[in-house]
């Protein structure tokens, strides 16, 4: 097949172009970026009817907090629900990838997604990748079967546990959980522990921080509780605006006005052919 | 930092497992702890997999290589069993681990121990080490466990045992090494495979047999802090 | 030295009311040698869509045509311009593509949705996006730029006010960073027009 004169947006998979001059530069001792991380504490427990996730809310790059509230929990299907933690980018992308095939498996069979569908998927990517993609998952969600959390760790290799913890906090999360958890929790009291679980890894884990955010997955209903707890509120709120002294130095200003967005409004009649 | 790079570390399974023959049957055996680097990931993990109804296999080394090798096995075995139309042998089962234990040696960090009865050779135990060597053997061990027990099975096993033999020396094997084996620990978990069908055991880590210089089992200090009259130190 | 200090960039996007600002410093230099201060930081994509690009600028302009490709094939298909949410996931995608051999850029996208809501993001090398409700920071500057802008910025900015904290944000940030400099570039855009304008800064 001959190359095409254009480079054609490629279908899938990934591009190693430009592998050989990275490595090149790095051989030259340029540093490569280091990547946006999610240092993370995340959570899942099995309670009386269904599953509870939970994740803290910070995005570090190296030690740069990045995103204060970013969101760790991810859509996988109506019934599934799955925390990330390791590099942003990897758990967004093997999430949401695995997310539309379940969908396409959905209008396929017709029948809910089930969660050993999801996890069989996400371990088949990740032990492709040989740990190289850096994402460790917890996953939880409600099926025809009755509730399942697991967890996939980089290499591909998955757990399944009445509760789990995973990411940098996920020491101190688990220390809640061992000393606290126990068979048919309510739905209050395992949101009460899982977010203890969570908080625990906000204030002790340097990798984790910010808010509480809470998944509750029950048979036919789930209920995304989006900073269920905000502990660390904003305590240098300055009562005076900001305002400088004399307006900034400006060398040349070109002011284009923009086309007003036409509204075509449809007269009374239809129109004529 | 340490404690990151273990937390980074390959999920591996620095293991216990064992699998022995018995008259008409075989037992097999297994810790449960599964760890990255220091951090215990899962203290009650399952590592002993159903492969088909009368073949299970015992896994060690790197988690998700033994996994991904299970999973596969199970496959052909399910497809084979249907082409058959009657159950695939512990012979099968056992070369087809060896099989992608063997092709892909250069990817894989894992030992297996494949048991299980099937009525035309009865109960059969195949080791298959790191690089894809298939050993029919009456006992096999494996794991970071085994270094400590295979003086303890040349003493202790005998020809033609019971199966409540068979099975008590299993879980006081796993339990030895779990005593002197940082990277085994948790409960022991046993199946028992015969003409009868399949029975699955389980021995919670404090009801094991003691060793030298073990303690008994004590409530934690955490019990002992919510206690209702919060006196540890009682000095007369 | 990070790959991102060969070259050495400032790059900043705001929220205001109904509109929203997006600015770079002008400087490119190779390490600590100045080399041209008026360079391109901005692209335009549409009339009411910026993109920002930091990082090695050899990577940048790359990336730039690259994603300018796919925009104007979008148009061709679709008759119409692509909405920031859509140009983000793009530039995400793109990104993520070379995973294993990244570009070595930090998008910042800024953008008007239909509905003439300001839409603002940043991504990592690899296309990690973060949608922010308030500010964005990208480059060699970015410490520095997170600090000023988490002290000057407040929300719901009309665009002149808005205008004058992205460029004090920027301006005071890049004096505290020797890569980046020389000066700024502004974008404000509201519904009903854009307004570029080039500030003066410190010249060492």
């Amino acid at each position: 097949m001959s190359k095409s004169a254009v480079e054609v947006p490629p279908r899938c998979g990934f591009s190693f172009d430009l592998c050989r001059r990275n490595a090149m530069l790095s051989e030259k001792g340029v540093k490569a970026p280091s990547y946006r991380k999610t240092g993370t504490t995340i959570v899942g427990l099995v309670f009386q009817d269904g599953v509870i996730l939970g994740a803290d809310t910070r995005a570090t790059e190296g030690p740069i907090v990045c995103d204060k509230n970013c969101e760790k929990i991810h859509y996988m299907a109506p019934n599934i629900y799955c925390c990330g933690a390791g590099t942003a980018a990897d758990t967004e992308a093997v999430t949401d990838m695995v997310s539309s095939q379940l969908q396409l498996h959905r209008y396929h069979t017709g029948r809910e997604s089930r969660v050993i569908t999801a996890l069989t998927l996400l371990k088949k990517h990740l032990f492709n990748y040989q740990g190289y993609v850096q994402a460790a998952l917890v996953l939880g969600g409600v099926d025809v079967t009755g509730p399942h959390l697991h967890t996939i760790y980089p290499h591909g290799s998955t757990d399944t546990l009445p509760f789990a913890t995973m990411g940098s906090g996920s020491l101190a999360a688990m220390s809640v959980f061992e000393s606290k958890y126990k068979e048919g929790l309510t739905r209050d009291e395992g949101i009460k522990i899982v977010a203890e679980a969570i908080c625990s890894g906000i204030f002790n884990d340097l990798g984790s921080g910010s808010n509480v955010d809470v998944c509750v997955i029950t048979k036919g209903h789930k209920e995304y509780l989006r900073n269920h707890l905000l502990p660390n509120p904003r305590t240098y709120v300055s009562a005076k605006d900001y305002s400088s002294s004399k307006k900034t130095e400006v060398l040349l200003t070109k002011i284009t006005p923009l086309k007003e967005k036409v509204e075509v409004v449809e007269g009374g009649d239809a129109m004529e052919e | 930092m340490d404690l990151k790079k273990d937390l980074d570390a390959p999920h591996s399974m620095g293991t216990t497992i064992i699998g022995v023959t018995y008259d008409g049957g075989v037992v097999l055996g297994a810790d449960s702890r599964t760890s990255t680097g220091v951090y215990v990931a899962n203290r009650a993990s399952d590592k002993i997999t159903q492969l088909t109804d009368n073949v299970y296999v015992c896994r060690s080394g790197s988690a998700a290589d033994s996994q991904i090798v299970s999973d596969y096995v199970r496959y052909f075995l399910h497809q084979h069993t249907i082409q058959q139309g009657q159950p695939a042998t512990v012979k099968v089962a056992a070369n087809l681990v060896r099989l992608l234990s063997y092709n892909n040696k250069d990817m894989l960090q894992t030992g297996m121990i494949v048991g299980g009865w099937d009525k035309y050779n009865g109960g059969k135990i195949y080791g298959i080490p790191l690089g894809g060597t298939i050993i029919e053997q009456p006992f096999a061990i494996g794991g970071s466990g085994s270094s400590y027990l295979y003086g303890f099975f040349d003493q202790a096993w005998k020809d033609g045992m019971t199966k409540d033999e068979a099975e008590q020396l299993v879980i006081k094997a796993v339990s030895l090494a779990i005593a002197r084996d940082g990277a085994s620990g948790g409960v022991v978990r046993t199946v028992i495979i015969n003409s009868e069908g399949v029975s699955r055991n389980f021995y919670p880590g404090d009801k094991l047999p003691l060793w030298y210089e073990e303690l008994e089992p004590q409530n934690s200090l955490l019990d002992i802090l919510n206690a209702s009259s919060p006196e540890p130190m009682n000095i007369q | 030295m990070s790959i991102f200090e060969y070259n050495g960039s400032a790059l900043v996007a705001m929220v205001g009311k109904n509109c929203f600002a997006i600015a770079s410093d002008r400087r490119l230099g190779v390490q600590l040698q100045t080399i041209a201060t008026d360079f391109q930081k901005i692209y335009k994509i549409h009339d009411r869509l910026y993109l920002g690009l930091s990082g090695l600028a050899t990577d940048a302009q790359t990336l730039y045509q690259r994603l300018v490709f796919r925009h104007k094939l979008y148009q061709l298909r679709e008759e119409r311009d692509m909405k920031p949410e859509t140009f983000a996931s793009l530039v995400s995608a793109v990104l993520y593509e070379k995973r294993f051999g990244p570009y070595f850029c930090q998008p910042v996208i800024a953008g008007l949705t239909d509905g003439d809501k300001p839409f603002i993001c940043t991504m990592d090398s690899i296309g990690a996006k973060e949608l922010a409700k308030d500010f964005v920071v990208a480059g060699t500057a970015s410490e520095s730029l997170y600090g000023a802008c988490e002290a000057m910025f407040k929300p719901d900015l009309e665009p002149e006010e808005l205008f004058e904290v992205v460029s004090q944000a920027l301006l005071s940030s890049v004096d505290r960073d020797c890569l980046s400099g020389w000066g700024g570039h502004v974008y404000v855009v509201t519904p009903t027009e854009v307004t570029e304008r080039i500030l003066k800064g410190r010249m060492d």
